[in-house]
């Protein structure tokens, strides 16, 4: 479902030229969970981005489904980001004078969902992420950090992506909602096919995924399983 | 949500910036409007200017001018050349009559009644043969009163108290004999002016005097006229008078084919002077005078002029600083929310959404903006172009007295000497009224207008909220997010 090819994504950072994703080719399948982890500052993050088509690779290229992400124009690639992705920064990054409600509606209604249809999906999401319905109508920015991560999560499985990208998705939460968050990607994953690729520091998250890839300087490795998680 | 209620919802953000934001949007917007509304006014008020009087010239025999002088009359003839002219764009030709009463006819003449008297003393009325003494029935509105009675006597003589002739003038147009159209307050107009018809139109005063309504009729040189129409010329002497057709006129005086005057009208002010001249060129020095009595006026529309271009120069500076401000405090909102522009970017927002939600942002600030602007401007707008007019008015007033040695300039309501003689109890001439024109603009917001100035800096705005959304929606996502 997702070939990545020689992926470089190179910064100028005064004289120095570092390259936080050097020359990294992966491939996963289509409804496979997988995670990354690395240390700090290891282009993790920027990996994300650049496949969930937030950033341009310096070289390389990201293909989905046959697709090459590399070759599209802008407006491709927003409404590759808005059909086939769903991303949950590990900032959150929610509209902060919206309400929960209408931060999770956002992708819906760049969509052309209908107003009532956003409004039902939304509010079922909320309810997935286990956010009080009480805290439904609440600004975001007087949410909880771990209130926000859900929201956030939320958003990203609004319109039923094929590649869910999440940056820390469990980071703020307790271990009993981080548990549930776990299982609610395990199930899209399973049950909807949905293709989730996250990058996490948590080792119990990254254990539960199918296939675990690890970022050192750049460049990614795969760490072998003895057995199968499912 | 919506986009737009998204946009009205971040356009109350910050309430105490969104306040202050409205309230130099309002000053900025409401001088812009105040400005526009002046610059309406004065515009309009010189093209009134321009169109009533301000094109105009007068010719008259040389030598003779109302009930002074001699030389030989005008005719005809002289009317089609001057009508060959560069720029001039018509010629009414008039002819001028002194409808006597009947019986003060008689006496003080010794005539039979219903003669024709060219020239002669005429009853102490001036030697100048320009305007025919015909009888009629009608009575004058005007009393003699001691102006009319020192005008009348000679030398030594002094004449027994009189009633004033009335002054009948054929005209070849709708108009007076300064060629401002004719205000025709019942009735109708003569149809054809250029063809001999026993009507008339009478001014307002003496058609009270002598009971006259449309179609009564009374009788001039014992023909019977009927009354077609009633006027208000605005002034006393203005209305003691009648209009007949110009070829009636000509053979009630039995002299077809002389005008006493030529009202010129050229196509512009700029080309009055230069017509001028060349009118007085076409018809030479030596059989014709060309006045052009308007020159205050001309000195009035120019300061008016200038204060239009001022008041547009406002308007422009005014609506720029609008825009101005509307654009900067867009640029800083979406510097503010580069951010937010970048996550909307990530989940999957088109540019034009991004860009519509920052356009109706800018919309809704700007259209509280312009309504509080709207009602400071229909407040202030009406002050400002009254000041800006009376201020232009005393100076030409000024100008005027000093030009004219005091004998215009003064008065109140701007007579001129040179238009229409000296008969008459009180004072009045062709060009009364001008300075009154001048200070009776006043400044109405009128909602084109209003529009005109409000969809301007809507323009602006959109313009402002639009190009630095787009810019910043144009970048990638991940450096507005990375950059925060």
């Amino acid at each position: 479902m997702i070939v990545v090819k020689d992926l470089v994504r190179q910064f100028k950072s005064g004289d120095r030229t570092i390259k936080p994703v050097n020359g990294v080719s992966f491939e996963l399948g289509k409804g496979s969970l997988a995670s990354i982890v690395g240390k700090s500052g290891s282009g993790k993050s920027t990996l994300l981005s650049l496949l969930g088509a937030l950033d341009k690779p310096t070289s390389g290229d990201v293909v989905v489904d046959g697709v090459s992400l590399a070759g599209l124009p802008d407006g491709k690639l927003t409404e590759y980001r808005r059909r086939d992705i769903g991303f949950v920064f590990q900032q959150f990054n929610l509209i902060p004078n919206l309400s929960a409600l209408d931060n999770v509606m956002l992708p819906l209604e760049f969509a052309g969902v209908r107003k009532s249809a956003r409004l039902q999906r939304a509010k079922e999401l909320l309810e997935q992420v286990q956010l009080d319905p009480e805290k439904h109508a609440r600004r975001t920015n007087r949410l909880s950090g771990g209130e926000q991560q859900r929201v956030a999560i939320a958003r990203a499985l609004a319109n039923e992506p094929k590649l869910i990208l999440a940056d820390e998705p469990t980071g703020n939460l307790d271990e009993q909602t981080g548990e549930h968050i776990i299982e609610l990607l395990s199930s899209l994953s399973r049950d909807d096919n949905t293709t989730i690729l996250v990058v996490t520091h948590d080792r119990s998250l990254a254990q539960k995924t199918e296939r675990c890839f690890r970022l050192q300087q750049g460049r990614l490795t795969e760490e072998v399983r003895s057995g199968s998680r499912r | 949500m919506s986009v737009l209620a998204r946009s009205v919802g971040n356009a109350f953000r910050n309430k105490i910036r969104t306040a202050a934001v409205v309230a130099v949007l309002a000053v900025a917007i409401g001088l812009a409007l105040a400005m526009l509304v002046a610059n309406q006014a004065v515009g309009a008020k010189v093209q009134e200017l321009n169109a009533s009087v301000g094109t105009t010239l007068t010719v008259n025999p040389a030598g003779g001018q109302g009930f002074e002088g001699g030389g030989e009359p005008l005719t005809t003839t002289e009317a089609q050349t001057v009508a060959s002219v560069a720029n001039v764009t018509s010629v009414v030709g008039t002819k001028a009559l002194r409808l006597q009463t009947a019986s003060t006819t008689t006496a003080s003449t010794g005539a039979t009644t219903g003669t024709t008297q060219q020239a002669g003393p005429g009853g102490g009325f001036g030697p100048g043969g320009q305007q025919p003494t015909v009888s009629t029935n009608l009575t004058a509105a005007v009393d003699a009163g001691t102006l009319g009675n020192r005008n009348s006597s000679t030398g030594s003589t002094t004449q027994p108290t009189r009633t004033l002739p009335i002054t009948a003038t054929g005209t070849g147009a709708e108009v007076d004999s300064t060629g401002k159209a004719l205000n025709i307050t019942s009735g109708t107009g003569l149809g054809d002016y250029t063809a001999a018809e026993a009507k008339a139109l009478v001014g307002s005063s003496l058609a009270e005097k002598n009971n006259l309504t449309v179609g009564s009729t009374f009788t001039v040189q014992d023909k019977t006229f009927t009354v077609a129409g009633i006027f208000d010329a605005g002034t006393t002497f203005g209305n003691n008078a009648v209009y007949v057709t110009l070829p009636e006129a000509q053979a009630l005086a039995a002299t077809p084919d002389e005008l006493s005057t030529m009202i010129v009208t050229v196509n512009s002010m700029e080309n009055v002077d230069s017509t001028k001249t060349a009118v007085q060129n076409a018809l030479g020095t030596d059989k014709a005078d060309v006045t052009q009595g308007q020159r205050n006026l001309e000195t009035a529309v120019s300061s008016l002029n200038s204060v239009k271009n001022i008041s547009l120069i406002a308007f422009i500076a005014a609506l720029a600083t609008a825009g101005i401000i509307i654009l900067l405090i867009m640029v800083m909102l979406v510097r503010e929310r580069r951010r937010e522009i970048g996550v909307l970017k990530a989940i999957g927002a088109p540019n034009r959404t991004i860009g519509l939600q920052f356009v109706l942002e800018s919309l809704v600030l700007v259209a509280l903006g312009s309504v509080v602007g709207a009602v400071i401007a229909s407040l202030a707008s009406g002050g400002i172009a009254s000041a800006l007019i009376s201020s232009n008015t005393t100076t030409t007033a000024v100008t005027r007295t000093q030009r004219g040695g005091g004998l215009a300039g003064a008065v109140p309501n701007g007579s001129l000497p040179g238009g229409g003689g000296f008969q008459g109890g009180g004072q009045g001439g062709p060009f009364g009224g001008a300075s009154q024109l001048l200070t009776s603009v006043t400044a109405s917001v009128s909602p084109g207008v209003l529009a005109a100035g409000i969809a301007a800096v809507f323009a602006v705005a959109i313009i402002g909220a639009l190009v630095p959304a787009l810019l910043t929606a144009r970048i990638r996502p991940i450096e507005v997010l990375r950059g925060e």
